[in-house]
C-alpha cells in the first residue's frame, strides 16, 4: 500500500532522503527506485523532476545538482551537501530498537555471534536516540515451533505436531499441512489442513508443545472448513470483575448486569463460568447451570466439605 | 506546492553548506524562492524553520555580532543533520532489514521503512546470507502506540483512563519508562506520578486515547530499569503444592518446580504471586486439580467452590 505522497513535508522528507540513497546506489532502475520509497513511477519522476531544480545559491548548472533519470535509470552528482544519510527520528529508533530486540531473541541459540552483533547495535542505537531504558519485544511463542511452521508453509511440507487443545485439556498428536498463519485476538495462529481431523482447523502456535517434519507427504482432500456448532448463552454478572470482562470478551467498560452471547464450546462455557467464581452466574443453558452446580458440589466433597 | 518544497530543500542546503551563520537578508537575497514584500518574506521563513523542525532537522541560531546590528544568523551543523552510527557491516545491516521487517502491517511500519531506507544509504549493502532464515513479527493492536513511543524518548507525561480491576475506571498520570510486549499482550511500566511508584500497565487496558503532555525538567529513567523483569517479579512469591489428574492441566503443568508421581495423579508444586489468578486457574481445571497447601489457597478455592454451586443450585 502507499503512502499518501502528497504533504508538502512528507515530500521534503523522501526528496532529502532520496539524495543519499541514490548516491549510494548510482544507476538504480527507477521503478525499483518507487518501489524502495514505496510511491508510483511516476511519483518519483515528479520527485526528481523537483529534485533538479535545487542546489546551492546561485543556483547555475554549476551550483544545481546534476540528476539524470530519462533512460529509466537514476543518476545524481553534485549533490554533496545532502548526501549523507539523515539522523534517525526518535520514532525511527525506537522502531529499530524494539524489532532488533526481537529479533535478538529471534536468533538460534547456537549464533552467539549474531547476538553480540544485536546487543551492540541495540547499544549505539540507544546512546544516539538518548534511550536508556531498554526497549524489550519478546518473541510470542516458541521460535523452533514457528521456524518449523514457516518452512512447512514455504516447502509445502507436512507437520506432525503434539497440540495442547485448551477447552478439552488434551494433548493430542496431530498431522497437518500448514497453509497461513494469521493473528486473530493478539495471538498467532496456523491456518492448515488437519489430516487427522481431515477438515481445515486452525492452532494457536503457542499451544504447539512439539513440531516435527512428517515423513508422508498427504494431499488435502477436504475441502469445507468444518462449521462448528454454537451454543447460546446468558450470562449474570454479579459484581464488576475486569478480568470477568476479558475472559468473556465483553466490553471493557459494558457495565449490563444480564448478557447473551454465543460459544463455540460447552467446555470453554464451563471452565469459563468456573474460573469467574462467584463473579458470574449462567442462567441459560438450563443443562450447562446443572452441570456447573454438580462439578463445584463434587469437587467439594473431594475436599471433605460438602 | 513543489515551489514551496523546493523552497524547503534549498534552504536546508544553503544552511548545511555554510561555514559561518547566515542572517535572515543574505537567507532572503540568496536563497532561491523567497518573494514578496519584506512580511511575506518573514512569514515564510518563519514557517520553513517550523517546518524542518517537524522533519526532525535542528536549526541552530547564533552568531550575534556586537561590532554589527546584533542580528541573529542561522545554520545547520551537518553533526546533528546526519547519521553517524560510526562503520557498519553488512550482516548488521541485515538484521537491521529483520528489525524493521519485523513491523510490516504494524504501527510503526513507516518509521521502521524510513530508518532501513537512511541506513542502506550508508553504501553497505545487507548481507542476508550471514543470518539465518528467520522472520520474527511484531504485533501492535493499539493506536496511540505512537504517541506512547515519542513520550518515553522525550521523557515526557502520558494521561489516560485506565480499567482497573473491579472496572472502576482509574484516571492515571505516568511518567514512561518503557515499553514491551510479553504472551501477546503490550505492557508500559512508568513512574505513576500520584503514587510516586513504579507501575505497569496493560495497554488493551486503557480506556480511550491516551494523551501525551511535555514535561519541564523531563522526567529522569532509572538507567538499570528491564521491563520485562519487572513483569517477571512483581511481588513477593509463594509455593503451592498441587495434585493433578494424569494427562490433564497442561496450563499448570509448564509451570512446575517439581514432580512426584502418585500412580493416577501427580503431585507438582510452582510459585505464584497472585493468589485469585491461581484460584481462577485451579478452578478452571475442574476437578483435574485439587489444592493440597497452603490451608490459604485451599480455603479460598472452597469459598469459591461453595459460591458457584449456591448460584447455580
Amino acid at each position: 500500500m502507499a503512502k499518501s505522497p502528497q504533504t508538502p513535508l512528507s515530500r521534503t522528507s523522501r526528496l532529502l532522503d532520496l539524495v543519499p540513497y541514490v548516491s549510494a546506489h548510482q544507476g538504480i532502475d527507477l521503478k525499483v527506485l518507487a518501489d524502495v520509497f514505496d510511491v508510483t513511477p511516476n511519483q518519483m519522476v515528479a520527485d526528481l523532476t523537483t529534485l533538479w531544480m535545487c542546489g546551492l545559491p546561485g543556483y547555475t548548472p554549476l551550483e544545481l545538482m546534476d540528476l539524470s533519470f530519462d533512460s529509466g535509470y537514476v543518476t545524481i552528482h553534485n549533490a554533496d551537501t545532502l548526501s549523507q544519510p539523515r539522523n534517525l527520528t526518535i520514532e525511527e529508533s525506537i522502531a529499530l530498537l524494539l524489532g532488533l530486540d526481537l529479533v535478538m531473541q529471534s536468533l538460534p541459540a547456537d549464533r552467539e555471534d549474531l547476538k553480540s552483533m544485536a546487543t551492540s547495535l541495540i547499544r549505539k542505537l540507544s546512546l544516539q536516540a538518548n534511550l536508556l531504558s531498554p526497549l524489550r519485544a519478546e518473541p510470542h511463542h516458541n521460535k523452533k515451533n514457528s521456524a518449523a511452521i514457516l518452512l512447512a508453509i514455504s516447502t509445502k511440507k507436512m507437520l506432525r505436531i503434539k497440540y495442547h487443545a485448551l477447552y478439552s485439556d488434551e494433548v493430542t498428536e496431530r498431522d497437518i499441512s500448514p497453509i497461513e498463519i494469521r493473528y486473530e485476538n493478539s495471538h498467532d495462529y496456523v491456518f492448515a489442513y488437519c489430516h487427522t481431523a481431515q477438515a481445515f482447523r486452525s492452532f494457536r502456535i503457542d499451544r504447539i508443545l512439539d513440531s516435527k517434519q512428517a515423513h508422508a507427504s498427504a494431499s488435502v482432500t477436504g475441502s469445507t472448513v468444518s462449521e462448528a456448532s454454537t451454543i447460546s448463552y446468558s450470562l449474570k454478572l454479579r459484581t464488576n470483575q475486569r478480568d470477568v470482562m476479558e475472559r468473556f470478551n465483553l466490553g471493557k467498560t459494558q457495565m449490563a448486569s444480564e448478557v447473551t452471547s454465543r460459544a463455540f464450546s460447552p467446555q470453554w462455557l464451563i471452565r469459563s463460568v468456573m474460573a469467574s467464581a462467584g463473579s458470574a452466574e449462567l442462567t441459560e443453558p438450563r443443562v450447562i447451570r446443572a452441570e456447573i452446580a454438580a462439578a463445584a458440589a463434587a469437587i467439594l466433597q473431594k475436599y471433605g466439605e460438602s | 506546492m513543489s515551489r514551496k518544497i523546493e523552497r524547503l530543500i534549498n534552504l536546508t542546503i544553503a544552511l548545511l553548506a555554510t561555514k559561518r551563520y547566515l542572517t535572515k537578508n543574505e537567507i532572503f537575497t540568496s536563497v532561491d524562492g523567497y518573494e514578496g514584500s519584506p512580511e511575506t518574506k518573514e512569514r515564510m521563513f518563519e514557517r520553513d524553520k517550523d517546518d524542518l523542525r517537524n522533519l526532525g532537522i535542528e536549526i541552530e541560531v547564533g552568531g550575534f555580532d556586537p561590532a554589527f546590528d546584533d542580528e541573529a544568523g542561522y545554520r545547520i551543523k551537518s553533526e546533528s543533520y546526519q547519521l553517524n552510527i560510526g562503520d557498519i557491516s553488512g550482516s548488521e545491516v541485515a538484521l537491521l532489514s529483520l528489525a524493521a521487517e519485523a513491523w510490516r502491517g504494524a504501527a510503526l511500519n513507516e518509521a521502521a521503512q524510513s530508518a532501513l531506507i537512511k541506513l542502506k544509504s550508508i553504501g553497505v549493502e545487507s548481507d542476508l546470507d550471514a543470518i539465518p532464515n528467520i522472520s520474527p513479527q511484531l504485533r501492535t493492536p493499539n493506536a496511540d502506540f505512537e504517541a506512547i513511543s515519542l513520550s518515553i524518548a522525550q521523557r515526557g507525561v502520558l494521561t489516560f483512563t485506565y480499567v482497573g480491576k473491579d472496572l472502576e475506571l482509574q484516571k492515571r498520570r505516568v511518567a514512561p519508562y518503557a515499553i514491551a510486549t510479553r504472551k501477546g499482550f503490550w505492557y508500559l511500566a512508568g513512574l505513576d506520578l500520584e503514587k510516586n511508584l513504579v507501575r505497569t500497565f496493560r495497554l488493551d487496558r486503557i480506556d480511550g486515547q491516551i494523551q501525551a503532555h511535555k514535561s519541564s525538567p523531563p522526567y529522569e529513567v532509572p538507567d538499570d530499569f528491564d521491563i520485562l523483569n519487572y513483569l517477571e517479579n512483581l511481588g513477593e512469591s509463594e509455593t503451592a503444592t498441587l495434585d493433578v489428574r494424569k494427562g490433564k492441566a497442561h496450563l499448570l503443568r509448564i509451570q512446575a518446580l517439581t514432580h512426584l508421581d502418585k500412580g493416577e495423579w501427580d503431585q507438582l508444586t510452582l510459585s505464584y504471586q497472585d493468589q485469585s489468578r491461581l484460584i481462577e486457574s485451579i478452578l478452571w481445571h475442574g476437578d483435574d486439580v485439587l489444592v493440597i497447601a497452603p490451608q490459604e489457597l485451599r480455603n479460598g478455592v472452597i469459598s469459591a467452590l461453595k459460591e458457584l454451586a449456591h448460584n447455580h443450585g
